[in-house]
């Protein structure tokens, strides 16, 4: 018992636990200050300029209910969009996601590759995409609807893979010892493991592809984003926060329709 | 001293948790109080530092009325009363230290906790008392890397850094195995004896009840019905406060090996 | 299978409502889709037009010859971007923390209460990020500042939740131990609270901080500071070798980020 009787413990935590603790504020700070400096962005900016973002926001009030009529076309467009590239991404990702699951793609390489094309396609932004379409295709709904896809079957097959790859392998033991064949095997053992997780997550990117598809407009790709640029650049205000708000209400909508939908699923 | 008069605590959903409960519990005691779950043990307990009010009479603590302390008062109570529990209430991802100089916390002003500031003074208390339960050597391990039994250790060391007067024990032992559970009990019974600590303990196992305790309080339906020294209880007066016969699981076994 | 004996199966316990529920939810995708394709307007004559064609060969091959001797003002547009993240971010999870106390039912036991940090929180979420920038550069101007400003409210929302719910799988056990050692509320908060939260906390936020640098990467298209200025004005000028050039960039950088930020959450939870 005697054998520490001179050590005295420093502190809460080991010496070294400290030290890291030390050197990463150091770090998230100084790195704050920096990034504040180059942005010129410090929190203190946000108070001052409170006035300002007042001031504007009195220029968006009221709303212009009589804008209300234009807006429905495109914000129809905008849904007609994200359902339809919704539905042709969940179609194309999965035999794709087949192939980017480990348990089902033996085959290395080709699981490697499918994952390689898989993180790349993640790292562009969707509008990004939505500008080269633009350029390819000329300005319309068909680029927006083709930029949401490919977005859209990056979030999908990343996500159906995973489910996949976690899937129990026995019951298609269980199903093929009673004599049944593959395409049995499938729809009795694995389908029903995935099939709830696989609708889910597509309402889950469909309510993303909303989003999306909002913003897509900006540059030119349809829906409702093209009212707004265009209305901003005419600074027509109120106009443009009958959009925001009406954009907001039918976002909140769709997503507590799919929430509810997701919900009875799982 | 502790004095129970004519105290009574009815929950809000209706349950009678205590009803009517006279008794005193002297200085130094080591009292183990029996009785099956739901029986009102952990009622009993828990109202001595007011982790529940009762609802009726009062409780006496060195001849004050806990029962209307609110707020610093209260705190400034608890501090003199440790507490251990069944899963040992260890932030399991804080230092062993960490967890025992948070027994300082209702001596440390609010500041000085937030910014870890504590004295040489009580960080040797707390480092002296992880040496009396034999674990300083895991001072600044996680406690999520201990075993059950250290982590129980922990805990009592946490207790004794509030330099307590009473130690509570909410069944310290249901969560151990056997040769675990008997040794928890003996730093408790030890603590006990060498600085005459209160100590109260909820226990169901009847035979390690009769092994540490010098005093035996049976309870059921929230009502006290035994109450006398261990010497003089056998298994015929754990049938009575159990109101059934003795089973093999109200016993914890192990007691023949000296851990 | 004995043919003259009856059997009779147990009827399925299925009520005829879930058969109505779910011929109604049939007719309802159906007609959803009906509408959908009725109603949206693509004009394949342009689209599939010689034009396209042209197109094609004109861009793509510019596409994947980068404009290597832009590298310097991209790279410098990039930092700018990932300091927009960082800082958005940074402010993001620090305004969350409130938030998602107020949300999280086990700690402010006021249903009423909850739902308004609920609702605070659902409302922001429910803003791209763009737009967020499109009022914020309207209220303080075409610059970076209003692009921090979309990323932190935009990640507020997110993170409020995520933290929220941490903050509800938490033990509370470990509050009434403090609670009978004598602790006050605020001791409780940082002895038993934020050890168990704090390692998910930073965790969530390195993980937002991810999608924030992909966020960030577009807020210039509406003049919110950033790369994204330079992919206007390249998309203007029809210059694809830059487009490319700054594609590979984002790609790089995300990717690097994601490799860093996902080694950095292995080590901390």
């Amino acid at each position: 018992m005697d054998k520490k009787a001179s050590f005295i413990p420093r502190g809460l935590y080991p010496l070294r636990t400290k030290r890291i603790f030390t050197i990463s504020a150091v770090v998230v700070i100084g790195f704050y200050l920096l990034s504040s400096i180059i942005t010129e962005s410090f929190i203190i900016d946000f108070f001052i300029k409170i006035p300002n973002i007042f001031g504007l926001i009195g220029d968006f009030f009221p709303p212009d209910w009589g804008y209300v009529e234009q807006i429905w076309p495109k914000l129809f467009e905008t849904i007609h969009m994200a359902i339809i590239a919704t539905t042709l991404a969940v179609l194309i990702s999965i035999p794709f996601s087949l192939l980017a699951a480990r348990n089902v793609m033996t085959n290395s390489i080709i699981y490697q590759f499918m994952r390689f094309i898989l993180n790349i396609i993640r790292t562009i932004p969707d509008i990004i995409l939505a500008v080269v379409f633009v350029g390819l295709f000329g300005i319309g709904a068909f680029s927006g609807i083709i930029a949401l896809i490919i977005f859209a079957v990056g979030i999908l097959v990343k996500l159906m893979s995973e489910i996949i790859e976690a899937i129990d392998m026995n019951p298609t033991e269980a199903i093929r010892s009673t004599g049944g064949n593959a395409l049995q095997t499938i729809s009795y053992a694995i389908v029903p493991q995935i099939l709830p997780q696989f609708i889910s997550f597509s309402l889950y990117v469909f309510e993303i592809n909303i989003r999306a598809s909002v913003v897509l407009g900006l540059v030119g790709a349809g829906g409702v984003g093209q009212l707004i640029n265009k209305e901003i650049n005419f600074m027509n205000y109120p106009a443009v926060s009958t959009i925001v708000i009406i954009i907001f209400v039918v976002v909140v909508i769709i997503d507590f329709i799919s929430a509810k939908l997701r919900e009875g699923l799982l | 001293m502790i004095e129970f008069q004519n105290v009574s605590l009815v929950y809000p959903n209706g349950t009678q948790g205590l009803k009517d409960i006279n008794i005193k519990i002297n200085q130094g005691e080591f009292v183990v109080i029996v009785g099956l779950s739901g029986a009102g043990k952990s009622t009993f307990i828990r109202s001595i530092n007011r982790l529940v009010t009762p609802t009726d009479g009062a409780l006496l603590v060195d001849s004050n009325d806990i029962l209307r302390l609110k707020g610093k008062e209260l705190r400034k109570l608890r501090t003199k009363i440790g507490m251990i529990f069944q899963n040992y209430n260890l932030v399991r991802r804080s230092t062993v230290m960490k967890n025992v100089i948070s027994g300082r916390l209702g001596y440390t002003g609010t500041w000085k906790s937030i910014f870890n500031i504590f004295s040489k003074e009580e960080q040797l208390l707390a480092y002296e008392n992880l040496k009396r339960v034999n674990i300083e050597e895991k001072l600044y391990n996680r406690a999520d890397e201990l075993s059950g039994g250290q982590q129980q250790r922990v805990s009592i060391a946490r207790v004794l850094t509030q330099q307590p007067k009473l130690i509570l024990a909410d069944e310290p032992v249901a969560s151990l195995d056997p040769p675990t559970s008997h040794q928890v009990m003996q730093y408790l019974k030890q603590i006990n004896q060498e600085d005459h600590i209160t100590t109260i303990v909820n226990l169901h196992f009847i035979d390690m009840a009769i092994e540490y305790a010098d005093r035996i309080i049976g309870m059921r339906a929230g009502e006290i019905v035994f109450d006398g020294p261990a010497s003089e209880v056998t298994e015929k007066t754990f049938e009575e406060i159990y109101g059934r016969s003795i089973r093999e699981e109200d016993k914890r076994g192990g007691g023949e090996i000296d851990g | 299978m004995a043919k003259n004996v009856e059997i009779t199966l147990p009827t399925k316990p299925r009520s005829k409502w879930t058969l109505i529920k779910r011929i109604i939810t049939l007719i309802i995708i159906v007609w959803i889709y009906i509408w959908t394709i009725s109603s949206v307007t693509i004009k394949w004559d342009v689209i599939f037009s010689s034009r396209t064609m042209e197109n094609f060969d004109r861009i793509i091959p510019r596409f994947f010859q980068p404009a290597w001797q832009e590298t310097s003002s991209i790279f410098g547009k990039m930092f700018e971007t990932i300091f927009i993240a960082y800082t958005g971010s940074l402010a993001a999870a620090v305004l969350a923390v409130p938030l998602a106390f107020l949300c999280a039912t086990n700690i402010v036991r006021n249903k009423f209460l909850n739902n308004i940090g609920m609702w605070i929180l659902g409302a922001v979420r429910a803003f791209p990020e763009i737009i967020l920038a499109i009022i914020f550069v309207a209220a303080v101007g075409p610059n970076a500042f209003a692009g921090v400003l979309a990323i932190a409210i935009g990640s507020t929302g997110m993170l409020g939740k995520l933290y929220a719910e941490v903050i509800e799988s938490i033990d509370m056990d470990i509050m009434e131990a403090l609670e009978a050692s004598g602790a006050n509320k605020l001791q409780i908060l940082f002895y038993g609270i934020l050890p168990q939260v704090l390692p998910e906390f930073l965790s969530y936020a390195i993980y937002r901080f991810e999608i924030d640098v992909r966020a960030s990467s577009v807020l210039g298209i509406v003049g919110a500071g950033g790369i994204g200025t330079l992919i206007t004005f390249a998309y203007m000028n029809r210059n694809w070798e830059e487009v490319g050039m700054i594609l590979l960039v984002i790609i790089i950088t995300v990717t690097i980020i994601d490799q860093i930020s996902g080694f950095i959450r292995k080590r901390l939870v």
